[in-house]
């Protein structure tokens, strides 16, 4: 099957249209602070109310979302209640891969995650992304290769930022 | 942009993360000319360069060992 045009915009914009709280955090988070290392899914951190799953189960069940890598035939119903039982969540969707994540390794659910974020207006919709001081503690918590290897270039962009503030590095 | 933060980049002082991620062997040529771009030119180049690789990978062919001499119709 062909690629989607926008595998990350029309995510974002997805995740806008059903007003699900999330804030983006890995590759597309470190893109946006302006990493230039490349990632081909959005990553989000959701939260985990009610209501907010609801409206995720509604928007990934308008783009026939399944569970990435999952055997076929496995059965795998997409709604709120499903979501609420488990965690964390790899997609594959008619308009992209998405991601997402109840907790990020080395810092918590939604709210620790949220927390001390930057707000972009993205595509028409208002998007928290995770701080890069926050970016930096789950890359480095995340361990894997290909998260250490963005971890030099994260942290200059944060010195630069700090620069930009006239705030010493955190 | 501040013309402090292109000189970070561009000249990175010594000691600094930026000198460290020079050194690791980032280009940060590329970072700053990203900095330079809005949040949506970011992820929309993000796209584009994800896209363009498909299209890269697609039309590869493999041409066995042997008979690899470049063609001049290629």
């Amino acid at each position: 099957m062909p690629l989607p045009d926008q595998i990350i915009e029309a995510p974002l914009r997805l995740l806008g249209e059903y007003e699900v709280d999330c804030v983006i955090v890995g590759g597309v988070a470190a893109a946006i602070h302006g990493s230039s290392l490349l990632t081909n899914d959005l990553d989000v951190c959701y939260s985990r109310d009610p209501p907010n799953l609801k409206r995720l189960a509604q928007a990934l069940q308008s783009v026939n979302a399944r569970l990435r890598n999952a055997p076929e035939g496995l059965p795998f119903i997409l709604d709120d209640e499903t979501l609420k039982r488990g965690l964390n969540f790899t997609f594959t969707t008619d308009i992209g891969d998405l991601d997402l994540l109840g907790e990020v390794r080395g810092l918590g659910q939604y709210d620790e995650v949220v927390a001390g974020s930057l707000t972009f207006e993205l595509f028409g919709y208002r998007f928290p992304v995770i701080d890069i001081g926050k970016l930096i503690v789950a890359k480095r918590a995340a361990g894997r290769q290909k998260d250490l290897l963005a971890l030099p270039e994260l942290e200059a962009i944060q010195e630069a930022q700090a620069m930009q503030l006239g705030q010493p590095k955190s | 942009m501040r013309r402090e933060i292109e000189d970070y980049f561009l000249n990175p002082p010594p000691g600094s993360a930026a000198a460290r991620a020079a050194e690791f062997g980032i280009d940060l040529t590329l970072t700053l000319e990203n900095l330079r771009l809005t949040a949506e030119e970011r992820i929309r180049k993000l796209d584009n360069f994800i896209k363009s690789v498909e299209k890269l990978r697609k039309s590869v062919r493999i041409i066995d060992p042997s008979n690899a001499t470049p063609r001049p119709d290629h």
